[in-house]
């Protein structure tokens, strides 16, 4: 736990020196240019929007010269032109809305499918694999917060920029100045106001999230320290501290509420400006005087083009929050993958024998971080049962990390089969080696979806085998729905002694000639703990064992115990 | 199922009751705002109104020079201190409408974290402790729209427009009559597509929350896996649940979009209806214009008339549309109030004896025939279980797991009840005793103490706040503390816990220790303490743990050896009773 939350802040300042690197626009770019297959649908989403923002325009300015054209006797606008348009204007915005919508959900899902295989191929799984739970969770609700983007942010954009020049036009043909005039209310209610609001959000937003993740401590502390909590008698005290990180937080808000309101009432009011100066024109003052019939109609069209654009304060204030948070996603995703290496020649399968040597090692986490192998060299030929002991932090999981090919050494070689480590594809490397661990994961999914895992084309009768090899089989027979019991988030509705089976009984499945257990008894009381080391002496017959851990219970029969100690590899017996 | 359905329903009408307590202002407000707007489009009209006169009795001439004359430049300040003060109550309703999410946000959260201390570790059996994180942060965060749009939407989408339509048939009854026609088709509509669309919509919520709980629990377990060669796989599997959703959610959005594009209908057959309706009207005033060319005045009233009714319309619909927008607001409500009712109520104490405090000197425990179920289908997980420690002695209690060891400790610290049977403190019975004397009299170290996000020195005054420096140097001392100090950066102002620098699971344990020690309890709780540590620190740490437990009570579930270094009476556990007591 304690070792987790370290390694977790490590890998979020390597992170944040990533991020610095990003610009808003440059991160957002990219996320844009993710949508290039969607490309078609949200033009096409973006057209349907003209068109039917074009026909509510035509529709309002038609129905004020309609009205004002009868009154004066000339007929400018007809009926039915009024009711096509009217038509138009409501099938048009209902097309615009459902082909939007779908666009973007097809977006939303290439976003999250893309940051998935990212993650998956990139750096980033060392990062799941040192256990940064709560990062991963952060950048989760990033995604979310971008999928807002296109509908919310882009598409009123694009409604003000065609809404723009419509009014220079039909303005400019009466009365330069006053066009001039409406035309910069109109910049300042959708680009001066929404560009501010953005610098407001994009300050007070990280002060914002600071207090946010304040809340998250303190309710986190609250939930999981609830035993310390009541035993102590300390429920008031801390209580408080949640309390007052709530009202940090609403303090936060309200002060960027206000200021929002602020934002979007400046807008609105560069709207009135602009009919008060029509208004004036059509009396004569200060402009060259409009006349009348028209002037109704543009009137009509002002009012409906300023509320147009109105959303575009909240835009504004939501695309400085996605700036942020493109960064940190684009960040966390990482570079595309390298599939061919700097030599030139592409990866090979690993060789069919698993001989394992670790040919003077020298590793460490960070560039700047301390070295936690140094020239550390150990072999493990195929079928052996070995132990590799040393305290916490000597460098026992990074050992599971390079021999997984999750990091690379900074220098010497690892074999696996006689073929060094760097040249085997990933894939085949961790087809070959089955890793268990406290931290493996299990889905909140079916048991048999989480067994399926470990090898897809698994028969119910091998997934049966599975589980009684790793003595699980009768609880799970016990249960009511069986192998299809849904585990619940992180396997809690089992205990845990049992979720670690679950996940042995996976690692059994997958038929690697190699099981790497890291620690994979951690948490379980003395007796299941033995229990569950002498299940492996039984199932993995054959296979080779490699089992880390801080100390021998008495039950392993190793063939060989190494000994890690200050980035060395003593053989012990 | 209907029984939840119904409990939801009264939940959210509690809350939607309390959240128009603080949003009766925005309501108000927005009132005034749309009489405002009216306001303004009759200053609007009575401007364009004598104008359009004007021209009309220069038989559609173009206007020239003099035309402005006679023209009420009242209208044009009119409007625009209309404008000003509009926009004004728009500032403040919304600051208002946030302050009325805000007052919200802070009672639930309040309500639900006293729910969460008040039924304390029991809860965790049930939920991950991350849920309830999401509960408390996240979802009572999102259920923010509820109360700052959707209570002052439900009330103002009946009020402003019936307000609006008092003022339209003041000035003119017939265009009066098309607006309520038209305005009336909307709730008829969204009755007719809006059921669907309501249903729709908590699916399509559903259906999102189920999509992202699955990205989020595939994200964390990314390592798992990429190690198992199944990122692809995932990938693939991703992409076609996220097109699934779409799919579904497409179709839902369909008919959902219906009932938005009907309030569009209704306001373009309103403004089409008004407009023509009124070009009928206007031969007449024509008429009177031909008959009298130099009296205007009657005629521009009239033409005024028209043309505020006309300018009314987008006004009249514009709260229809801001009930439709508001309407995700609600569905995430009903997602929190489903969430916020799996909570067990705060239970009130049953009446009975009164409590008694017990002094704090040499506490004796005592288990009666002590029976506990966590689950009924799992059957018992204590049956009869008796056991006695006198004061100032220790009990040593060991089993493998799920044999009863930790539901002995649960009971102890009076997080559950013995279903049937007694614990005594003291020959009181564990009921009767108040909770914060029970707490005084107990300390508790567990496997993986928790540490809190703050300083070190915050993490031990945890036991006792008002503890002075000389007596936490004691504890300090006495745990051990101090000899791992001088390797931290800050020594104890060093920030632990969540974000902060990490200690080794041996020096966590020993933070525990010292907060023990500085509470000072006559009664020690041990939860194998050193179940996660390595034989070398596990000797260390009993060795403090050794000299904490001296002439205190002490009981320690344990599986370890080391054990022995505690001597005591031996009480072993099997399936939730005592196969075997031993004295040592």
């Amino acid at each position: 736990m304690m070792r987790g939350r370290r390694k977790s802040s490590e890998a979020l300042a390597d992170l944040a020196g990533q991020e610095e690197a990003l610009t808003d626009v440059a991160a957002i770019r990219e996320v844009v240019g993710l949508w290039k297959p969607q490309r078609v649908r949200l033009v096409t989403g973006v057209v349907l929007s003209v068109v039917a923002l074009g026909c509510g325009l035509a529709l309002m300015r038609g129905a004020g010269l309609r009205y004002s054209g009868a009154v004066t006797g000339a007929l400018v606008v007809g009926s039915s032109a009024l009711a096509v348009l009217g038509v138009c204007r409501v099938v048009f915005r209902y097309a615009e809305r459902l082909y939007a919508h779908g666009a973007m959900f097809r977006a939303l899902a290439d976003l999250r499918v893309w940051f998935f295989r990212r993650l998956a191929g990139g750096a980033a799984a060392g990062l799941g694999f040192r256990r940064a739970g709560e990062l991963l969770s952060r950048l989760v609700s990033d995604i979310e917060a971008l999928d807002g983007l296109y509908l919310r942010v882009l598409l009123p954009a694009v409604a003000a920029c065609v809404i723009l020049p419509v009014l220079w036009f039909a303005l400019a043909r009466y009365d330069v100045p006053l066009a001039s005039a409406v035309v910069l209310l109109f910049l300042v209610s959708c680009f001066v106001v929404p560009v501010t609001a953005m610098r407001i959000s994009r300050q007070e937003g990280g002060v914002q999230l600071q207090a946010l993740g304040r809340l998250r401590v303190g309710v986190l502390d609250l939930v999981s320290g609830i035993r310390e909590i009541r035993a102590f008698g300390s429920e008031e005290r801390m209580l408080g501290r949640v309390r007052e990180a709530d009202e940090e937080l609403m303090r936060c808000q309200a002060a960027l509420a206000w200021r929002m309101a602020l934002a979007d009432g400046v807008s609105r009011l560069c709207g009135y400006g602009a009919v008060v100066l029509l208004l004036l024109a059509v009396t004569g003052t200060g402009f060259s005087v409009l006349p009348v019939v028209p002037a109704v109609g543009l009137i009509f069209l002002v009012l409906a083009g300023f509320e147009s654009v109105s959303s575009l304060t909240r835009a504004g204030m939501l695309s400085g929050m996605m700036g942020a948070a493109a960064r940190r996603v684009v960040a966390a995703a990482g570079p595309e993958e390298r599939r061919v290496r700097a030599g030139g020649g592409a990866l090979l399968p690993a060789p069919e024998e698993t001989d394992i040597r670790f040919d003077s090692v020298t590793f460490r986490w960070r560039e700047d971080g301390p070295k936690v192998l140094d020239r550390l060299s150990l072999d493990i030929p195929a079928g052996s049962r070995v132990v590799i002991l040393g305290p916490s932090g000597a460098g026992k999981s990074s050992l599971a990390a390079l021999l997984l090919k999750v990091v690379s050494p900074e220098g010497g070689r690892i074999l696996l089969g006689g073929a060094d480590l760097a040249s085997v594809s990933d894939v085949s490397v961790r087809q070959r080696v089955a890793w268990l661990s406290q931290a493996t994961h299990l889905f909140d999914d079916t048991i048999r979806a989480n067994l399926l895992l470990g090898r897809p084309d698994a028969s119910e009768d091998d997934l049966w085998r599975a589980l009684d090899d790793a003595a699980v089989g009768d609880v799970v027979r016990e249960l009511p729905q069986g192998l299809d019991t849904w585990l619940g988030e992180g396997g809690v509705r089992v205990s845990g002694g049992q979720g670690r089976r679950i996940a042995l009984a996976r690692t059994l499945l997958s038929g690697a000639p190699v099981l790497l257990l890291d620690e994979p008894a951690t948490g379980l009381d003395s007796q299941t703990e033995m229990e569950f080391l002498a299940t492996l002496n039984r199932v993995a017959e054959g296979r080779t064992v490699i089992l880390i851990a801080h100390r021998l219970t008495g039950v392993e029969k190793p063939d060989y115990v190494w000994k890690i100690s200050e980035g060395q590899a003593i053989l012990v017996s | 199922m209907s029984d939840t359905k119904a409990a939801i329903r009264l939940w959210t009408k509690a809350q939607m009751r309390l959240g128009f307590r603080a949003g009766s202002p925005v309501i108000l407000i927005s009132m005034v705002s749309a009489l405002l707007g009216a306001g303004q489009m009759w200053c609007l009209a009575s401007v364009l109104g004598p104008v359009l006169a004007r021209t009309m009795a220069g038989g559609g001439a173009e206007p020239e020079a003099g035309m402005a004359d006679g023209v009420p430049l009242w209208g044009v300040a009119g409007f625009a201190v209309c404008a000003l003060l509009r926009v004004v109550a728009g500032i403040v309703s919304e600051g208002l409408a946030a302050r009325a999410g805000e007052v919200a946000r802070r009672r639930l959260r309040r309500d639900v974290m006293g729910r969460v201390v008040a039924h304390g570790p029991a809860l965790l059996r049930r939920s991950h402790s991350g849920a309830f994180a999401a509960l408390i942060v996240d979802r009572i965060e999102a259920a923010d729209g509820y109360f700052s749009r959707w209570v002052p939407a439900s009330v103002l989408w009946m009020a402003i427009p019936a307000l609006l339509l008092v003022c339209a048939f003041a000035v003119q009854p017939f265009a009066a009559l098309i607006l309520l026609v038209c305005g009336a088709a909307v709730p008829v509509c969204q009755a007719v597509f809006g059921i669907g669309a309501a249903v729709a919509s908590r699916n399509q919520f559903l259906a999102m929350t189920r999509l992202q709980a699955r990205f989020l629990d595939r994200i964390r377990g990314i390592a798992t896996i990429v190690l198992a060669g199944r990122a692809e796989d995932e990938a693939r599997r991703l992409a076609e649940a996220a097109s699934d959703l779409r799919v579904r959610t497409m179709k839902i959005l369909r008919v959902a979009f219906l009932s938005s594009a009907s309030i569009d209908v209704a306001m373009v057959v309103a403004l089409i209806g008004i407009a023509l309706a009124d070009a009928h009207g206007v031969s007449g005033i024509q008429a009177m214009i031909s008959a009298h060319p130099d009296h205007v005045a009657a005629p521009a009233a009239a033409v005024t008339r028209g043309m505020f009714v006309l300018l009314l319309v987008p006004e009249y619909f514009a709260p229809f549309r801001g009930l439709a927008l508001a309407y995700q607001d609600r569905a995430h409500a009903q997602g929190l109030a489903s969430s916020v009712l799996e909570l067990p109520e705060l239970a009130e104490r049953e009446a009975g004896a009164p409590l008694q405090s017990v002094g704090p000197e040499g506490v004796s425990v005592a288990f009666e025939d002590v029976s506990f179920t966590w689950d009924p289908a799992r059957g018992q997980a204590l049956s009869d279980v008796s056991f006695a420690v006198p004061a100032g002695q220790a009990l040593i209690l060991s089993g493998v797991s799920g044999s009863g060891k930790s539901t002995v400790m649960e009971l102890l610290l009076g997080f559950v009840r013995p279903g049937s049977g007694r614990v005594l403190f003291s020959g009181t019975d564990l009921r009767d005793i108040a909770p914060d004397s029970l707490a005084r009299m107990t300390s508790w170290i567990g496997q993986r103490p928790v540490l809190f996000a703050g300083t070190l020195r915050e993490n031990v005054l945890f036991a006792r706040p008002e503890a002075t420096e000389a007596e936490l140097f004691t504890a300090l001392r006495a745990a051990a503390v101090d000899r791992f100090l001088p390797s931290l950066p800050d020594g104890l102002d060093t920030p632990v816990g969540e974000g902060g620098f990490g200690l080794s699971g041996g020096q966590a344990q020993r933070v525990a220790i010292a907060r023990a020690w500085l509470k000072d309890a006559p009664l020690l709780l041990l939860d194998e303490p050193t179940a996660h540590l390595d034989p070398a620190t596990e000797a260390d740490v009993f060795e403090s743990l050794r000299r904490l437990a001296a002439r205190r009570t002490v009981i320690m579930a344990t599986h370890s050896g080391a054990a022995e270094a505690i001597s005591g009476h031996r009480v072993v556990l099997s399936g939730g009773c005592v196969v075997r007591g031993s004295e040592v």
